[in-house]
């Protein structure tokens, strides 16, 4: 067995074993992210094409400058969002060690890390609701747009449309994220991977919370930098 | 003894990497915001067009840590990562060609349609504009439930 | 246990052996519902995509010869209409809404459940893990989860056509504001919601379906089998199933935030609207155009995934059927891959008057021109292959010969369309009727028959009859360009798509008689086609019975096999692969299958 799965044999190709020594599932996982990243790329270029095609556009920094339990009228441009971002950044750097833990057969290394990455998921999830909830107060919703443009002139409802949309699918995904995290806990708790002898699943889950954190990178830009 | 071997192939780097790339992407997101701050209130189009796009290559630059490292594609072979890399090289036409028409299609409406163009200069005023908007935003949103709900009862 | 030996047993062990040594224990095992129904077989669920295909080809065929009555004979009255019809044939007619929905559910039934799901999803089905020699898919429960989503979609689409107000009807395009009002037609109302639930369902399926393929192609291949000793029905798919995962979230993109502009308010898509009788829309700063491009996006693309699986399967039949090896092998996958690449790079050529900037419309002029190039490879190499071989006329060949015909009329108008210029001419007439519904559709329809004649001895061990075949093949051919080649005068002429009488308009009237034609021969073409289906069931219950492993003589893996292959495929180890899938005359010998120890004497090739 040893002797078909040396990594640099230069038969890779040629049959009877993976050409990139990873199992199906793996490789199942990172072209369904590829196809994933079209579909947010998808919006995030929409978004783009409408923006590109309107005479203004509402400054984020007059948008997005609350933070929860600050005075009425606070004035925090970017401080709320910096925070969810690193969240996300930690979380998935406990994701990697969970990963790590599991390569190494570290149970309770799984656990604790798998624990603390759910934890970040909510935390961010729990900002994302917050700030939500703050800009439906202020009179934004899906078709409703109470902010002007940066020039002062009148702001077409597209800015809410998508900052709605696109934040709400990555919350969508975040979510999911978190209920895979969670499955892979309990999992991990009824010993199932190591009666299987590996955690080959964790690694699945991992990339898909990498990607999560990921696709926020370009949300977290195209709204609120740029 | 394949053990040590496939630990060797696949995942290398320990927790060393991990903190290093954990810091520089951090750096990189606290200069994404120093960048931030600098661009508010700022002026100069052209500046603030610089510093955007400073902001996304530095956008990019985090992409490729998480990509690389977080998700252990550097670790992979290399005909993994061809397969994952040169499909993305689509989005570079699939971006230009709808920005580029996106542009367009503004230069369009301001030549041939006064009413846009005449939207986009009048200034909503400044105090009380939120407020007023969103009332009008309101009464247009009551309106369209109604159209909405119109054909479902009475046509 | 170490990783290694982990990977290995996912990749290999797990999969090939748990269906491979026991597959006789299965057997004993299955009920009607595991076998049947919910099978996890590879070839089973093939066999369920191809049916379900079928009937979606005859309900979207009967609604083209539902339309072509009324195109034909527009003065004319069917008093049978109205008693299946209903009220959507009032007084023997088909009304102008009924004639829209039955326009709109042609287009989107055959491009998407019978030539997407139909073809490539039979074919990468059945083909795939035959081909490559693995005992079944990387996954053989999303398998079958994209089937049943398939079906779903096909229920939700199904229902679609009998509620209140008539299903969705603004074409198959979906565009917006059509698609995105309620009020702008009856079929934009419940029609419309059911119709996005449907595709979203077909999505799903594809995604499954898709990434399961590739996964298959790229990890399970047997020992020996090389990229480059696949047969090209397998890059084929190969590259079918790269498109569509890569192609078809963008569409699930668009239909989201069409959705949103359906039901929240939003107007992501929609500015500038005045209904008559509503009065004008708040909805600003949107664009229709924006929803075009996604569209498109995916559209183009689709347009390669109903093509390609056609290609591959046409380019195995003719080199099987001519004895002689595939010309340029490696230039065919080339050309593949290059077909592959364009096909991401074109979609706004279907937009080239939507108010579209010029200048970008120049680029992909330039683009979409560039696609005759691997185009023009292929053909001359299957006109190669045919060159001077032995050729048997089965009728998997006639239907893939007939496919190269289609395929290079149809192909040659594409070079008129793709010129902005004279798109603007030509947009929107009979002339691109004629153009798509030659090379896109009745091409990959005869490359989907040259693939079911040609497969059906592995599929249910007996075949189909030959006498019934050549009537078939001979009608359909005739006929197909009896209906299309026609239009491309019209469309010449001007005479838009889309229209509901044409007799009324006085530039037009004059191919009142073409249209008569056009419409007696779609009717008679329909007609045979159920020859074609009674052969199919027919001969699954008494067709002459194959008594050969490989009946056509052929070299893949798939005629190793036993008769009635189970599910595992092979009994015992799975075949080692020695040699590329194309040894037809070589060294004097007719045909030298790919398990065969390349000799000690053997030449290069």
């Amino acid at each position: 067995m040893s002797t078909t799965t040396t990594a640099t044999t230069p038969k890779l190709w040629s049959g009877g074993k993976s050409p990139f020594n990873v199992e199906y599932g793996k490789l199942m996982m990172w072209y369904f992210l590829m196809s994933d990243a079209f579909t947010f790329g998808a919006f995030l270029i929409s978004y783009g094409t409408i923006r590109f095609s309107t005479n203004g556009w509402p400054d984020p920094n007059v948008v997005f400058k609350s933070f929860p339990f600050a005075p009425e009228g606070v004035n925090a441009p970017l401080v709320f969002v910096s925070i969810m971002t690193f969240i996300l950044i930690i979380s998935s750097v406990t994701m990697v060690l969970a990963v790590k833990a599991g390569q190494n057969m570290d149970k309770k290394g799984v656990t604790t890390n798998l624990i603390w990455t759910i934890i970040g998921g909510i935390a961010f999830l729990s900002c994302q609701a917050w700030e939500w909830n703050h800009l439906h107060h202020e009179g934004a919703w899906w078709g409703m747009n109470p902010f002007l443009n940066a020039d002062g002139t009148a702001s077409s409802t597209n800015f809410t449309n998508y900052f709605f949309t696109i934040t709400g699918f990555h919350g969508f995904h975040v979510f999911s994220g978190v209920i895979i995290n969670i499955v892979m806990l309990i999992m991990t708790l009824m010993d199932k991977f190591e009666e299987r002898g590996h955690y080959l699943m964790i690694e699945k889950a991992g990339l898909y919370w990498h990607f999560v954190d990921l696709v926020w990178v370009f949300v977290f830009t195209c709204f609120y930098l740029i | 003894m394949s053990h040590t071997a496939e630990h060797e192939v696949h995942h290398d780097g320990g927790t060393k990497e991990i903190v290093k790339v954990t810091i520089i992407l951090s750096v990189l997101t606290i200069i994404e915001l120093i960048l931030g701050f600098w661009m508010i209130g700022m002026t100069s189009e052209g500046l603030r067009l610089a510093i955007k796009g400073s902001i996304v290559i530095l956008m990019l630059a985090k992409a490729f840590y998480i990509v690389a490292y977080f998700m252990h594609l550097k670790h992979e072979l290399k005909n993994l990562i061809m397969t994952i890399v040169v499909p993305l090289a689509l989005f570079v036409w699939f971006i230009t060609a709808f920005l580029t028409d996106g542009n367009s299609f503004r230069n369009l409406r301001n030549t041939y349609d006064p009413r846009f163009k005449e939207q986009s200069t009048i200034k909503v005023e400044k105090k009380e504009a939120p407020k007023h908007e969103e009332k009008h935003e309101e009464k247009h949103d009551t309106k369209h439930e109604g159209y909405l709900d119109e054909p479902r009862t009475t046509h | 246990m170490s990783n290694e030996a982990v990977l290995h047993a996912h990749s290999d062990v797990a999969t090939h052996d748990a269906h491979g040594d026991h597959s006789h224990e299965h057997h004993h095992h299955e009920t009607f519902i595991t076998k049947y129904v919910f099978s996890q077989d590879h070839k089973m669920i093939a066999k369920q995509f191809l049916i379900t295909g079928m009937v979606w080809a005859v309900l979207g065929g009967l609604m083209s010869v539902l339309f072509r009555l009324q195109l034909g004979y527009p003065d004319s009255t069917f008093p049978w209409l109205e008693s299946i019809l209903g009220k959507w044939a009032k007084g023997g007619h088909i009304t102008p809404e009924a004639y829209y929905a039955l326009v709109t559910t042609h287009g989107t039934v055959l491009v998407f459940f019978v030539l997407t799901a139909g073809l490539s999803g039979t074919f990468a089905n059945f083909l795939i893990p035959l081909q490559i020699g693995a005992r079944d898919m990387a996954s053989p429960f999303m398998n079958m989860l994209s089937y049943w989503f398939f079906f779903g979609a096909s229920i939700v689409m199904l229902s679609s056509m009998f509620v209140e107000t008539g299903p969705f009807s603004g074409g198959w395009t979906a565009y917006p504001p059509l698609s995105a009002l309620g009020d702008a037609s009856p079929g934009s109302k419940t029609g419309m919601d059911l119709w996005i639930v449907s595709m979203a369902l077909f999505v799903v399926s594809s995604l499954l379906g898709g990434l399961n393929y590739i996964a298959t192609v790229l990890n399970m291949r047997t020992k020996g089998m090389s990229m480059t000793r696949l047969p090209l029905t397998i890059w084929a798919l190969f590259f079918t199933a790269v498109l569509g995962v890569l192609s078809f979230p963008v569409l699930l993109s668009g239909f989201i935030l069409l959705i949103f502009d359906r039901n929240f308010g939003t107007s992501f898509y929609l500015s500038d609207i005045f209904i008559n009788g509503v009065g004008a829309l708040p909805n600003e700063g949107g664009s229709a155009i924006l929803f075009q491009h996604l569209f498109w996006f995916l559209g183009h693309p689709e347009v390669y995934i109903i093509l390609l699986p056609a290609m591959g399967m046409v380019s195995e039949i003719l080199s099987v059927n001519s004895r002689k090896p595939i010309f340029g092998y490696m230039a065919m996958i080339g050309s593949l891959f290059a077909i592959a690449i364009l096909a991401f790079l074109v979609w706004a050529h279907h937009m080239f008057v939507t108010g579209l900037n010029p200048f970008l419309g120049s680029v992909f002029v330039l683009l979409t021109l560039l696609i005759a190039v691997p185009s023009a490879i292929k053909v001359f190499n299957w006109l190669t292959t045919l060159w001077r071989g032995n050729i048997r006329f089965t009728p998997g060949m006639l239907f893939a010969i007939g496919f190269v015909s289609m395929f290079i009329s149809g192909g040659l108008t594409g070079i008129w369309l793709g010129n902005s210029a004279l798109d603007i001419h030509l947009h929107d007439t009979y002339f691109v009727i004629a153009h798509f519904h030659i090379v896109m559709g009745v091409a990959s329809m005869f490359g989907m028959f040259a693939g079911i004649y040609h497969w059906y001895p592995k599929m249910y061990g007996r075949f189909m009859n030959n006498t019934l075949a050549y009537i078939h093949f001979w009608v359909t051919i005739a006929g197909a360009y009896m209906i299309f080649w026609p239009m491309h005068y019209q469309g010449l002429a001007g005479m838009p798509r889309r229209y509901y009488d044409f007799s009324i308009w006085e530039s037009f009237k004059q191919f009142q008689d073409l249209n008569r034609f056009i419409s007696l021969v779609a009717m008679i073409v329909f007609a045979v086609q159920f020859l074609f289906l009674f052969n199919f069931f027919y001969s699954i219950f008494r067709g002459r019975k194959v008594t050969t492993l490989n009946p056509w003589e052929s070299n893949t893996l798939e005629w190793t096999t036993p008769i009635h292959p189970g599910h595992g495929n092979w009994v015992g180890e799975i075949p080692e692969v020695h040699r590329w899938a194309y040894d037809y005359g070589k060294d004097g010998k007719d045909f030298i299958q790919q398990t065969t120890p390349v000799g000690a004497d053997e030449s290069h090739h």
